[in-house]
């Protein structure tokens, strides 16, 4: 067939005729239909029972701020103690010591198992089981004193979250070829810095998007911290409304802060990636 | 000991003194495989071994064991007058620990198959980390060093590449220096050509001469014949995990005693 046709036009006849692009007219027909939908959505809510000016006088009022805040420090604070746990979690699973592996099995059962507000709770409510904290005769305090709804959190959040961490530093650990073990060995290196040095670097490129990922989970994460009593947004949020009865409006708001976290973050890690991409097949050919 | 015969290489007597190496009843076992069965040798200064025999025959597996990248499962191995992984107190042998394993393997430079040079340092980075990292050396002073080494092998243009810019036979150049800069008194060597282009062994193998001529000692798994009978001071055939025969390599090359060897080196060449 294909050859019938190639000698009925000849090479030169069809050589200068004009190349039409295929029209690709689902496009033009959903793009429509979704503007539809978002018209509607906008022209419902202007008639709905939302007070649009609430939403702005709320997204900048000291309680609003002071929460937002609190959910970065937070976010941060728990996200640092959950990857580093994460960090020597993974390696003490892959440690040739079987009661480190044990252990780290047991750290990622227990609280992996359990949910997170459920964890928060225990954690805040810690001071029904032992009253009181420190070494006998040395130094003493009572745990309501101690266990502050912000030590709780972080310790909740935290916590929880290096169990999740070190499931994905274990990932990177062994993306990373054998060879580079040994090769570190035979410099004279001792495992610990081995590690260091030339495993995790390496192990870095594979992390990070998951962590990048498991940070914007933590950011939406501490929310859970305001079952106790912890003031971060949503939970002043919610103080708010209590008192004005503009719920809605205050929910907004709360996501509109929680919208502009979670952008930030994601241009973060891009730059990241970038970063720890050194030497990998960026500016030569890759074999 | 069969090794105290001196081994003559081209016109110079290398034996000297003491074996760097000494093995002697070595085993390894991988569970019921047994990778390695009563190997003897003894390997001295300024010697070059060519470890020869076809795949699966222990080869590797011996050279990992000089520098404890394998533990020995039976059997004792010197390295350098140091009885390897264990200390001996009274009539019972102790394993070493994890530091003092690192502070032994100082005395061997490896290097691989597979290059393994550090993909997220430079060639500059990836010869200076031992010496920084593990030796504690001031950096200017290691910088220059691996400058020299990078030079010697023909790569000193290249400091600041990184691998992925390198090819195979530049990459192996630098695993050399880098192994070099810990300043080893042995080089071992696990198929160092096998994962080049044929056209980029030509230069690692320049490299290895070089060495070798230095006076370097060097223990080298190989299946390159003509490199093995032009710088080999002795040549060890291995199959199946035992030493078949050991001898200059004019002797195993052309005419091996045993007909394991001859049909190796048939096959090789055919």
């Amino acid at each position: 067939m294909l050859n019938q046709a190639a000698g009925r036009e000849t090479g030169t006849d069809i050589a200068h005729l004009r190349h039409v692009p295929r029209r690709y007219w689902g496009r033009y027909v959903s793009a429509g239909l979704i503007l539809l939908f978002l018209g509607f959505l906008v022209d419902a809510s202007a008639h709905g029972k939302i007070e649009w000016r609430f939403v702005g006088q709320f997204l900048t009022v000291p309680s609003i701020l002071y929460g937002l805040a609190n959910t970065i420090i937070m976010s941060i604070l728990a996200m640092a103690l959950g990857v580093v746990l994460g960090v020597i979690i993974a390696i003490m699973r892959m440690s040739a010591n079987p009661v480190l592996r044990a252990v780290s099995l047991g750290y990622v059962w227990l609280f992996r198992g359990t949910p997170a507000i459920l964890q928060l709770l225990l954690w805040f409510n810690l001071a029904l089981v032992f009253p009181t904290v420190g070494i006998p005769g040395v130094w003493e305090a009572r745990m309501v004193d101690v266990m502050t709804p912000f030590v709780a959190a972080l310790l909740g959040l935290g916590i929880n979250q290096g169990a999740y961490s070190s499931e994905v530093v274990r990932a990177g650990l062994l993306s990373v070829d054998t060879g580079q073990y040994e090769a570190a060995k035979a410099i004279g290196m001792a495992r610990l810095k081995a590690l260091r040095r030339i495993i995790l670097p390496q192990a870095m490129r594979v992390i990070i998007p998951p962590i990048g990922n498991e940070f914007i989970s933590m950011v939406k994460l501490t929310s859970l911290a305001s079952v106790i009593q912890y003031a971060e947004i949503l939970h002043n949020a919610e103080n708010i409304y209590y008192a004005n009865a503009r719920v809605i409006e205050l929910l907004i708001v709360a996501a509109i802060w929680y919208l502009v976290i979670v952008t930030i973050l994601s241009l973060g890690q891009a730059q990241i990636e970038t970063r720890f991409a050194r030497g990998a097949g960026r500016r030569g050919t890759v074999s | 000991m069969s090794g105290d015969t001196a081994v003559r290489s081209g016109d110079t007597v290398v034996r000297s003194g003491d074996p760097i190496v000494r093995a002697i009843g070595l085993a390894k076992h991988f569970g019921q495989f047994q990778a390695l069965k009563a190997i003897s040798l003894d390997v001295f200064r300024g010697e070059v071994l060519c470890i020869i025999g076809p795949s699966g025959s222990g080869k590797s597996t011996l050279l990992r064991c000089v520098n404890q990248l394998e533990k020995v499962t039976d059997g004792a191995l010197w390295v350098d007058g140091e009885l390897v992984g264990y200390r001996r107190e009274g009539d019972r042998l102790y394993e070493l620990t994890e530091s003092q394993i690192a502070r032994q393997r100082l005395a061997t430079g490896m290097v691989f198959q597979r290059f393994n040079l550090f993909p997220h340092m430079t060639a500059l980075e990836n010869v200076i980390e031992g010496p920084v990292q593990v030796l504690k050396r001031p950096k200017a002073e290691a910088i220059a060093e691996a400058k020299t080494l990078l030079a010697r092998v023909g790569l000193d243009h290249k400091a600041d590449a990184f691998p992925v810019e390198l090819s195979g036979g530049q990459q192996q150049r630098v695993a050399i220096a880098r192994a070099l800069a810990m300043k080893p008194k042995l080089m071992l060597f696990d198929e160092p050509t096998s994962a080049l282009d044929p056209e980029l062994v030509g230069e690692v193998l320049t490299v290895m001469r070089d060495l070798a001529r230095s006076g370097m000692t060097m223990i080298v798994v190989t299946h390159e014949l003509g490199f093995a009978r032009e710088v080999a001071s002795r040549v060890v055939f291995m199959d199946q995990g035992q030493i078949i025969e050991t001898g200059p390599p004019s002797e195993i090359l052309t005419r091996p005693g045993n007909p394991r060897t001859a049909d190796f080196i048939s096959a090789v060449i055919s």
